[in-house]
C-alpha cells in the first residue's frame, strides 16, 4: 500500500493543455481512491485474520460476545484517547497510571457521584499538567508523560494505601456491570458514546480537525492562525480524560480500585492506536482505526484467554504484535527495503575494469 | 498622494496603485537587505520583481505581506498605512503571499486546505458544504479542477503549488505575491500557470511576480523592477526592453570582467567520474572532474543540484548511474555514501547547521567526527594527537578565535564554515565537493573559504562546487556545467564563461548544447 | 527562537543574521544563567546538600550499616544507569526493558548455575544481554522506530517470558555456591558490588570518552545527519548503545541476585525510573549528545540518597514512586529551560 504521489488522477499530461483535475471515473476507480485515502488498511487485513483464524480454533471468543466487547471496550476506551494525543505528533505514556490513579480516588469518596466527578476532574488536570510540561516547558512529550506515568503509578498507591480500595457503595457499583441494553452493559455504552463523539470531534468539527494540521505540518498550522498551543492542551485533556474514565468505569465493575490497574492497557492502547494506522509522528490516522486496532487486539486476548492461554504470554504476544506493528510502519519498512535493494545490487554487480 | 506612479500598460488598468511600498530599507546583523527600495503596484498589473540570489526581492516580499518589520520606510494599502510587521493585518488589507515552501497538510483533503486556519464553522462543526464552496470557488478561479476530497499527500507537487495558491486566492487578495512559484514545475505546468495569472490580472488583481525566469518574466509581466544588492535598480516597462537589458540590469557590474585572481589550472587525470545520475529531481547526468580541476555547477535554486551531488556521493539514494574515484591507479567504485567516504570523497553540505555539524560539540569534536580512525589507535581515541591535529587545521583554516574547545554553535557563520571544511581536510580528501560553500558567510570568511578551496585545487584534488551566488561560481571555477529541471543545459569554460551566459541558460533563456528536449515531460519510472 | 528558514536567496541575510549573532564574526559572549549553571553544576550542590541534611536529620542515616545498605542496593541500579547512560545520550530517551533485562539474569544467573552450573548460566545470560540489545538496537537504528515504544514491547515480551518459563517461583542459590561467595566478599568493609560498580563506571567512562564508539555514540546524540554524513555507519551506533546497557543490565541482574543469592522475577521493579533519574540527575541531557557515565554515578548517589531518606522516614514505595516522578521531570524541565535560554 505505498501511497505515490503520481496517481492517475493527477498525472500530468503537457501535450494537452494541462489535466490537472480528475475525472470522477468509473465506479471501481472511485472506490479504490475512496480505500487508497483511509489508513484502516492494516487493521482491516488484521481484523480479518484475526477474526476468521478464531472463527475456525476458538469461536467461543466470538459466540460469547459480550465478554469480547467488554474487553474491547476496555481496551479501546485508552486508545482512543490517546489517539487524539498522537494525531498531534505528541504521546502520552501516563494513560495507565491515569486510569489506576483515578479509580483509587474515585472509591475513596463516600459518594459515588462526588467519587466520579473528582476523578474525571483530575484526568482533565493531568492533561492540563502535561500540555503544560510539553508546550510551556517545552519538554519532549516522551519524557514528561513518561515522568507523569511513575508520579502518578506512585500516586495510586499512596492514595490507595497499597492495597485494593473498595468501593463505597458497592451495591451501585455493582449495577454498573450488568447490561443495560440487550448484552451492553453500561461499560460498553460507554465506550460507544465515546467513539462517536471523539471521531465526530476529529472529522467534523474544526478543532479536531486542526489535530491533524498541528501534527501534520505544524509550522503551517501556526501560519494559518491555529492556536496550536491550545490545541495540544485539548489533546492531552481529552486523553486524561478518557483515561480517568475508564479508570471509573474499571473501578465500578470491579466494585474495588486496585492501583495496580491497567498493568497492560499502556500496552495494549498504543498497540491498538499503532495497529489502527495512526503514525506515531502524528497527523495520520483515524479514530475509527484505533477502534479496529482495539478490537483485534480484543478478540484476540478473549480467544488466548478461553483457549486457556495465561496471562504471561498474552504479554508476549501483545508485546510482539506491538513491536511488529511500529517497526512496520510504511516508511520505515520503504527504507529498509530501499537500503537493502540497493544493497543487493551492488554486490550483484560487476567491477569494471579499472 | 502627491506623485502616483502611472503606468502605461497594455491591459488597460487603472494607475492608482493598491499597494505602495515607500523607501523600504532593513538590514540585518550589519547586511544592508533592502536598501531605500520603493514599489508601487495597480490593480491587474503583473509587477515582476528580478534580481540575483541575494539581490533583496525575499525580503521585499516578506516586508510587504507583514512577516518582516522594515527598519524604515512604509507599505499604504489605498493610501493606509499597514501595521509593520503584522501578518494579519496585511492579510486583512487584501495582501496574499504564495509562500516558497510548501505549507499545506498532507492529510488533510484539497477544501480543508484551501480553508485551513478560517474553517468555517456552524456552532463548533465544520460548515462542509461552505468549506467546499469556498475551496470551489477558489480553484475554479484559478481554473484548476481538483477533487476536493483529495488528500495533497496524493497529489503531485505541481497540483499542490496550484492548491497553494487557490488558497491565497480564497483570502480574497487584492494583491498576490508569488515567489518563484514555477520552481518545481515541468515546462507545461509553467505555461499553465503562467496563462491562469494572466487571467487574474485581466479580472483586476494586483499580482507580484518574483522570478529568476527571465522568459517567464516577459511573457506575462507588464512591469518589471530590478533589484541588485538591496537597492532599486530600475522599474521598467516590460514593452521597452529586451531580456538582455534585463539581466545586465541585474548582474550590473563589469560584466565582461575577468574572474577574480585567474588561477592557472593544470587538469590531469579524471579522478570523478558520474555516468547516467538518475535520483528524485536529478534527470541523467553525465559528469568528470579531474585532479586539480575546480568544476562548477550553476542553476537556480531548485534546479537539482544538491540532489545531483547528494546522490553522486551516496547520500541519498539514486535510481540509476554510476560513480567511480580513480587516483593511483586504482578505481574505486562509489555504491554508498560509505563508500564514497572511504575511497576519499569529502563532502561540504548545504545545511551546515544541519547536516553539516554538531553544533553543541566542541570544534575538536567536530573535527575529529570524519578524522576518528586516523586519529585512535585500535578503537582508543588518542588525545594529545588529536588536540594538535585540531588547533592545526583551525590554523589552516584560520579559525577565530582559534579556541578549539568551544562548541560550534558559538561560532559565527563563517567560522562555523571553516570548521566543516577543517573537517575534512583533515581527511586529505582526494575529491570534494562544495554545497554551497559561503552561503551566510561574512566577506573576510569568504575569501579564505575561497583561498582554501583553490589551494585544493592546486593541491590536485578534484574539486566539484555548487553555488547559487554568481561572482563566486565564475570565481573558483575552471569549468561550469549549468544545471536546469535535472539536466546539464549546458557547459561553459574559463573563457566563455560569465553571469550572463550562465543566467541565460539557468533560466531557460537560450537553449542548452545539451540535447533532450525530447525525453523533456518524461516521467522517471 | 532562531529557526533557518529556508530561503530561496543565497547568500541571504536573514541566515546571516541568524548565523551570525554578533555583528562582527567571533564568539558571542553570554552570561551563564542560573538555570544553566544549575543545569551544569547542581548535582553536586544538591548531592552534598542533601547527604548532610540526612546527616543532621534523620536518625539513622549516618550508620555504618545504613550506609553500607544504601551502597549495596545502589550497585545493580548504578550499573545499569550507567550502561543506559550511552542510550540517553544517543538521543534515544531510554531503555525500558532494563527492567526485565536484570530480573532475566538475576533468574537465569541463579536458577542455571543450580542446574548446568555457573559458567553456562553466565554464557547464557550473556546471548540473551545481546538478544536484548540487538533486538531493541535494531528496531530503533535501524527500523527508526520509537526507542521508548520499543522497549515497552520488549519490555513485555521478556517478562511475559521470564514468567511463563520461571512460573513466577524464587529460585534460591546453594548456601555456598559462586553466587553467594561473590554477594558476601567483602575488600575491608567495602562489598564487592561497589567495586563492580566503581569498575563498570569506569569502564564504561572509557568506552565512552576515549573510544571512537563512544564518541560517535555523542556525535549521534548531537546531530544523526551530521555523523552519518561523516561516514559513520549509525545503525552499528545505536545497537552497540542498546548492547552496552543491555550488558550492563545484566551485570546489575548478577549483582542483584548476589546481595540476597535468591532470584525472581519480580525483583527488578522500579529499575527503568531510578535508572532514568540518577542519568537525567546527573545531567545527562535528554535531548542527547551531552552526558558523563561519571556523572551518572553522582545522579546514582543523589537518587539512593534520597530513597533511603524516604524508606527511613517511613515514606512506601508510592511516595518513592511520586518522587522520583517528579525529580524526573523537574530535572528535564531545568534541562530545557537552561536550552531555551542558550539558544535565543
Amino acid at each position: 500500500m505505498s501511497q505515490t504521489t503520481s496517481e492517475p488522477t493527477t498525472e500530468p499530461e503537457p501535450q494537452q493543455g494541462l489535466a490537472l483535475g480528475a475525472a470522477p471515473g468509473d465506479l471501481l476507480q472511485r472506490l479504490r481512491t475512496a480505500v487508497a485515502r483511509r489508513t484502516e488498511g492494516r487493521a482491516v487485513a488484521l481484523l480479518t485474520l484475526v477474526v476468521i483464524t478464531v472463527a475456525i480454533v476458538e469461536p467461543r471468543a466470538l459466540t460469547s460476545y459480550p465478554v469480547t466487547l467488554g474487553r474491547i471496550a476496555l481496551i479501546g476506551l485508552v486508545a482512543l484517547g490517546l489517539t487524539a494525543v498522537i494525531l498531534m505528533g505528541e504521546l502520552d505514556l501516563g494513560v495507565a497510571s491515569t486510569l489506576a490513579v483515578s479509580g483509587v480516588v474515585m472509591a475513596s469518596f463516600e459518594s459515588l457521584t462526588v467519587g466520579i466527578i473528582v476523578a474525571l476532574l483530575g484526568g482533565l488536570l493531568i492533561g492540563v499538567v502535561n500540555a503544560f510540561f510539553v508546550v510551556i516547558v517545552g519538554i519532549n512529550s516522551f519524557i514528561a508523560t513518561l515522568g507523569m506515568l511513575f508520579f502518578l503509578r506512585g500516586a495510586a498507591f499512596v492514595i490507595s494505601g497499597e492495597q485494593p480500595v473498595r468501593v463505597a457503595n458497592a451495591d451501585t457499583a455493582l449495577q454498573f456491570g450488568r447490561p443495560l441494553v440487550g448484552p451492553l452493559t453500561p461499560r460498553i455504552l460507554i465506550f460507544i458514546v465515546v467513539f462517536i463523539a471523539l471521531h465526530v470531534f476529529v472529522t467534523r468539527m474544526r478543532v479536531g480537525r486542526e489535530f491533524y494540521a498541528v501534527g501534520g505540518n505544524r509550522e503551517a498550522a501556526y501560519d494559518a492562525g491555529i492556536p496550536v498551543v491550545r490545541r495540544v492542551f485539548t489533546g492531552f485533556m481529552i486523553s486524561g480524560f478518557v483515561s480517568a474514565l475508564a479508570g471509573v468505569i474499571n473501578a465500578m465493575e470491579r466494585t474495588a480500585a486496585d492501583p495496580t490497574a491497567g498493568g497492560t492497557v499502556l500496552l495494549a492502547s498504543f498497540a491498538a492506536a499503532i495497529i489502527g494506522g495512526v503514525l506515531l509522528n502524528g497527523g495520520r490516522g483515524s479514530i475509527v482505526g484505533a477502534l479496529l486496532g482495539a478490537a483485534t487486539l480484543g478478540i484476540l486476548q478473549v480467544s488466548l484467554t478461553l483457549s486457556g492461554v495465561q496471562v504471561d504470554v498474552q504479554n508476549i504476544i501483545i508485546g510482539s504484535v506491538l513491536l511488529l506493528a511500529v517497526i512496520s510502519d510504511p516508511a520505515s519498512v520503504r527504507r529498509v527495503m530501499a537500503r537493502a535493494s540497493t544493497f543487493l545490487s551492488e554486490r550483484s554487480k560487476p567491477q569494471p575494469a579499472g | 498622494m502627491s506623485e502616483q506612479p502611472t503606468v502605461a500598460s497594455d491591459a488597460g488598468v487603472g494607475t492608482r496603485p493598491v499597494v505602495d511600498a515607500r523607501n523600504i530599507s532593513k538590514a540585518f546583523g550589519g547586511v544592508q537587505a533592502v536598501d531605500d527600495v520603493s514599489l508601487a503596484v495597480v490593480p491587474g498589473e503583473i509587477h515582476a520583481v528580478v534580481g540575483e540570489n541575494g539581490a533583496g526581492k525575499s525580503t521585499l516580499m516578506r516586508t510587504l505581506s507583514g512577516i518582516i518589520a522594515p527598519d524604515s520606510g512604509q507599505v499604504l494599502v489605498d493610501g493606509v498605512a499597514l501595521q509593520p510587521g503584522d501578518t494579519r493585518a496585511a492579510l486583512a488589507a487584501g495582501i496574499s503571499l504564495v509562500h516558497q515552501e510548501l505549507s499545506l497538510v498532507p492529510e488533510m483533503t484539497v477544501a480543508e486546505n484551501i480553508v485551513l486556519g478560517s474553517t468555517p464553522t456552524n456552532g463548533g462543526f465544520i460548515d462542509r458544504r461552505e468549506q467546499r464552496r469556498i475551496a470551489a470557488e477558489a480553484l475554479e478561479e484559478i481554473g484548476v479542477t481538483v477533487d476536493l476530497d483529495e488528500l495533497i499527500s496524493r497529489l503531485s507537487m505541481a497540483l499542490r503549488q496550484f492548491v497553494e495558491i487557490a488558497r491565497a486566492v480564497a483570502r480574497k487578495p487584492r494583491v498576490l505575491i508569488l515567489d518563484e512559484p514555477t520552481a518545481t514545475l515541468t515546462p507545461a505546468e509553467t505555461d499553465y500557470l503562467l496563462d491562469m495569472l494572466q487571467r487574474l490580472a485581466d479580472r483586476g488583481l494586483a499580482i507580484l511576480y518574483i522570478s529568476h525566469r527571465i522568459p517567464e518574466i516577459f511573457r506575462i509581466g507588464d512591469r518589471i523592477t530590478v533589484l541588485r544588492d538591496g537597492q532599486h535598480v530600475d522599474t521598467v516597462d516590460v514593452a521597452d526592453t529586451d531580456p538582455d537589458a534585463v539581466v545586465r540590469m541585474m548582474v550590473g557590474r563589469e560584466l565582461e570582467a575577468t574572474l577574480g585572481e585567474h588561477r592557472e589550472a593544470d587538469p590531469g587525470e579524471v579522478i570523478v567520474s558520474a555516468k547516467g545520475i538518475r535520483a528524485p529531481g536529478v534527470n541523467g547526468i553525465d559528469l568528470e572532474v579531474r585532479a586539480g580541476e575546480i568544476v562548477g555547477l550553476g542553476g537556480l535554486v531548485g534546479a537539482g543540484r544538491t540532489e545531483l551531488v547528494r546522490a553522486i556521493l551516496g547520500a541519498d539514494p539514486r535510481t540509476d548511474g554510476e560513480v567511480t574515484l580513480t587516483y593511483d591507479g586504482v578505481t574505486h567504485r562509489i555504491n554508498s555514501y560509505g563508500a564514497a567516504i572511504r575511497a576519499g570523497f569529502g563532502y561540504i553540505p548545504e545545511e551546515r547547521r544541519t547536516d553539516g555539524l554538531a553544533l553543541t560539540m566542541s570544534v575538536t569534536d567536530n573535527i575529529t567526527l570524519p578524522n576518528r580512525r586516523h586519529l585512535s589507535r585500535g578503537t582508543i581515541l588518542e588525545r594529545a594527537r588529536i588536540k594538535r591535529f585540531a588547533a592545526q587545521l583551525a590554523d589552516v583554516v584560520g579559525l577565530r578565535p582559534p579556541d578549539v574547545s568551544r562548541e560550534v554553535g558559538q561560532f559565527s557563520g563563517g567560522n562555523q564554515q571553516k570548521v566543516v571544511l577543517a573537517k575534512w581536510l583533515g581527511r586529505e580528501p582526494v575529491a570534494i565537493v562544495l554545497d554551497e560553500p559561503t552561503r551566510g558567510v561574512d566577506v573576510g570568511a569568504k575569501a579564505e573559504i575561497h583561498r582554501l578551496v583553490r589551494e585544493l585545487a592546486d593541491d590536485g584534488k578534484a574539486v566539484l562546487v555548487v553555488s547559487s551566488d554568481l561572482p563566486e561560481l565564475l570565481e573558483l571555477s575552471d569549468t561550469i556545467h549549468v544545471v536546469r529541471d535535472g539536466r546539464i543545459m549546458g557547459t561553459l569554460d574559463r573563457a566563455e564563461a560569465n553571469e550572463a551566459a550562465v543566467m541565460a541558460l539557468a533560466s531557460g533563456q537560450t537553449a542548452g548544447t545539451s540535447a533532450g528536449s525530447d525525453t523533456t515531460s518524461e516521467v522517471d519510472a | 527562537m532562531m529557526t533557518d528558514e529556508p530561503v530561496a536567496e543565497t547568500p541571504s541575510p536573514d541566515q546571516a543574521a541568524a548565523t551570525t549573532p554578533a555583528a562582527e564574526p567571533g564568539i558571542e559572549e553570554r552570561a551563564v544563567t542560573v538555570t544553566e549553571w544549575m543545569a551544569d553544576r547542581g548535582i553536586f550542590i544538591f548531592t552534598a546538600l542533601l547527604i548532610l541534611a540526612a546527616a543532621v536529620f534523620i536518625d539513622g542515616f549516618a550508620s555504618l550499616t545504613n550506609i553500607t545498605d544504601v551502597f549495596n542496593r545502589a550497585a545493580p541500579i548504578g550499573i545499569v544507569a550507567v550502561g543506559m547512560t550511552f542510550v540517553v545520550i544517543s538521543a534515544n530517551y531510554l531503555d525500558l526493558s532494563v527492567v526485565a533485562q536484570v530480573a532475566t539474569s538475576a533468574v537465569v544467573l541463579i536458577a542455571v548455575s543450580n542446574e548446568y552450573g555457573f559458567v553456562l548460566a553466565i554464557l547464557a545470560a550473556i546471548v540473551i544481554a545481546l538478544v536484548y540489545g540487538f533486538v531493541n538496537g535494531v528496531a530503533v537504528g535501524v527500523f527508526k522506530a520509537n526507542a521508548v515504544i520499543v522497549t515497552l514491547s520488549t519490555t513485555f515480551i521478556g517478562l511475559g517470558l521470564l514468567r511463563w518459563v520461571s512460573g513466577g517461583s524464587i529460585y534460591f542459590g546453594p548456601p555456598d555456591g559462586p553466587v553467594r561467595v561473590f554477594g558476601s566478599t567483602r575488600l575491608g568493609p567495602i562489598p564487592l558490588s561497589m567495586i563492580v560498580l566503581v569498575a563498570m563506571t569506569l569502564l564504561l567512562s572509557f568506552v565512552l570518552n576515549r573510544t571512537t564508539f563512544g564518541f560517535l555514540v555523542k556525535a549521534y546524540g548531537s546531530n544523526r545527519e551530521a555523523t552519518r554524513l561523516t561516514g559513520a555507519n549509525t545503525a552499528m551506533v545505536v545497537i552497540g548503545a542498546f548492547v552496552i546497557t543491555a550488558l550492563a543490565a545484566m551485570v546489575g541482574g548478577f549483582v542483584l541476585a548476589a546481595f540476597s543469592n535468591t532470584a525472581v522475577s519480580s525483583m527488578s521493579t522500579g529499575f527503568d525510573f531510578r535508572a532514568l533519574a540518577a542519568i537525567i540527575v546527573g545531567g545527562t541531557s535528554v535531548f542527547g549528545g551531552r552526558g558523563s557515565v561519571m556523572r551518572t554515578l553522582l545522579g546514582v548517589v543523589f537518587v539512593s540518597v534520597l530513597t533511603n531518606i524516604m524508606v527511613l522516614s517511613g515514606l512506601g514505595f508510592g511516595m518513592q514512586q511520586m518522587a522520583i516522578g517528579l525529580l524526573i521531570v523537574a530535572a528535564v524541565s531545568v534541562d530545557a529551560l537552561a536550552r531555551k535560554a542558550g539558544t535565543s
